[in-house]
């Protein structure tokens, strides 16, 4: 489904990757792990298109990723960061524009049922973003994620903001959906000590387990 | 009606209201002297030799040196614009000046063809005369048109990622920030229509009036204009950041970094901010 092949990947003259090479299958759940700082999302980051590699080359569904398939591709992908920034408008406008986004015209967003599994208010729907938690701001992230009924997930660092019991309900949903695939960036022990989850060592560029 | 000439010495009296400014720029220690000196001694000589330009340009009414003259207007407007953005001139000069070309020279020879009743639609006075007026509004609109759209690109690059990633075509996600820069761009414009013959009386106006015109004559000439100005600027606006998109932003859909210059490099940004500052106030809303 993805594969990295032979990627070296620099910034500013210094090595990110170096020769890394790597095959998820679909329904994969892999853990990537590493140091903080690492450059384990940019790997993420390759996959989509918001950098390319120095050498070597990313596979989607056995095509090259480039300038003409990435925007297939990202079709196909919900990505949702630590941090990741949902703009500075209400919820409300937030959701009203990705609903409107032409790839999603087909896609039923209703999204009360979804806020409540992951305890978000239907409250905050009226409000700024920039009013909310980070914790609420993460669970409205995943709760977008999912409307967007992808088939690929790509979730780095999720379940940082949010407390004990909730990291449990995020990685339990995510990883009990068989056809799911799901790349993981995160140093949470809440996704590894799932038994279906394959961890890849970034650094030693080999699989954990 | 004749226009009443001024002697030199008069217009030499002139510059003595200058003397209030110092007087406030010493008081209050606002260190405007020196920059005023040099703006005065600039626009001075400056009028003075486009005057002596101008009277031959009018005797020759050449329409080859009106077009030439015409687009070295159009050049020196799209540079100043430029080159008070973040991006490098030589990435954009191009493209910006296309979308000034086609934005001044079609509304020009619109008015000159189908509004005005001229004989010559080259003619020096027109053709010279309303492309300056609708580049100096074109040049400030795009000043702040282009550098809004890359700054906010820039500094809003987290969400614009996040939109990319949702699956949003180049247009869906970069629609927000045009639309904002244009809205921005023109709102100063709009809001001088809306106030304009109450709060102000505009230059070209008082410049017919003085011209020996009557106000009915003026205030046509005024309306015109006016009209001219928006469907100008907007056009220019929006060709300019279409047509720099191009060069600005990779087949990924992702802002090139190399586009940008260094921060010592930018200039004008004082214009920038107090006329972003004046906008804000008239209450654009933000993303």
């Amino acid at each position: 489904m993805i594969e990295f092949e032979n990627i070296d990947l620099s910034f500013n003259d210094k090595s990110v990757i170096k020769n890394l090479s790597l095959k998820i299958n679909q329904g994969d759940k892999v853990v990537i792990s590493g140091k903080s700082g690492c450059g384990k999302s940019s790997l993420l980051s390759l996959v989509l298109g918001f950098i390319t590699p120095c050498e070597g080359k990313v596979f989607f569904d056995g095509a090259g990723v480039d300038e003409k398939t990435v925007w297939d591709v990202r079709k196909r992908i919900a990505y949702i960061d630590q941090d990741t920034s949902l703009g500075s408008g209400s919820v409300h406008d937030l959701l009203d524009f990705v609903s409107r986004l032409k790839v999603n015209a087909h896609l039923n967003f209703a999204v009360d049922d979804l806020m409540k599994l992951f305890e978000l208010n239907c409250e905050v729907i009226p409000k700024n973003i920039k009013e909310l938690s980070g914790g609420e701001r993460q669970r409205l992230a995943i709760v977008i994620a999912v409307l967007l009924n992808r088939d690929v997930f790509f979730l780095d660092e999720i379940t940082a903001s949010l407390d004990k019991h909730l990291k449990r309900k995020v990685a339990d949903f995510f990883l009990n959906r068989e056809n799911w695939t799901c790349v993981i960036v995160s140093h949470d022990p809440v996704w590894t000590e799932n038994s279906a989850v394959r961890v890849f060592d970034f650094e030693e560029n080999k699989w954990k387990h | 009606m004749e226009t009443l000439d001024i002697p030199v010495l008069s217009l030499a009296v002139a510059f003595l209201l200058l003397l209030i400014p110092v007087t406030i720029s010493f008081r209050y220690g606002l260190k405007l002297v020196t920059p005023l000196f040099v703006s005065v001694v600039r626009m001075s000589v400056q009028l003075a030799l486009i005057g002596v330009f101008l009277k031959y340009l009018f005797i020759w009414n050449n329409p080859f040196v009106n077009i030439g003259w015409l687009t070295v207007m159009i050049v020196v407007a799209v540079f100043a614009s430029v080159k008070s953005s973040s991006i490098k001139i030589s990435r954009i000069f191009f493209p910006a000046f296309i979308s000034f070309f086609v934005a001044t020279v079609s509304v020009v020879f619109y008015l000159n063809t189908f509004v005005i009743p001229l004989d010559n639609i080259f003619d020096a006075r027109y053709l010279i005369v309303l492309g300056g007026m609708l580049l100096g509004n074109s040049l400030r609109g795009n000043i702040v048109g282009i550098s809004t759209f890359y700054s906010q690109l820039r500094t809003d690059s987290n969400h614009y990622l996040y939109v990319l990633s949702l699956g949003a075509s180049h247009q869906e996600a970069l629609l927000p920030y045009l639309r904002e820069s244009v809205q921005l761009a023109l709102r100063p414009t709009l809001a001088s229509m809306a106030t304009m013959g109450i709060v102000t009386l505009p230059g070209m106006m008082t410049g017919v009036i003085l011209g020996g015109a009557s106000p009915e004559v003026a205030i046509k000439y005024q309306i015109l204009i006016m009209i001219a100005i928006v469907v100008s600027t907007i056009t220019s606006v929006v060709l300019t950041i279409l047509f720099t998109m191009r060069v600005c932003i990779d087949r990924f859909g992702v802002l090139r970094a190399d586009v940008f210059r260094s921060g010592k490099q930018v200039s004008n940004n004082w214009l920038l901010k107090r006329w972003r500052s004046l906008v804000m106030q008239s209450g654009v809303r933000k993303r």
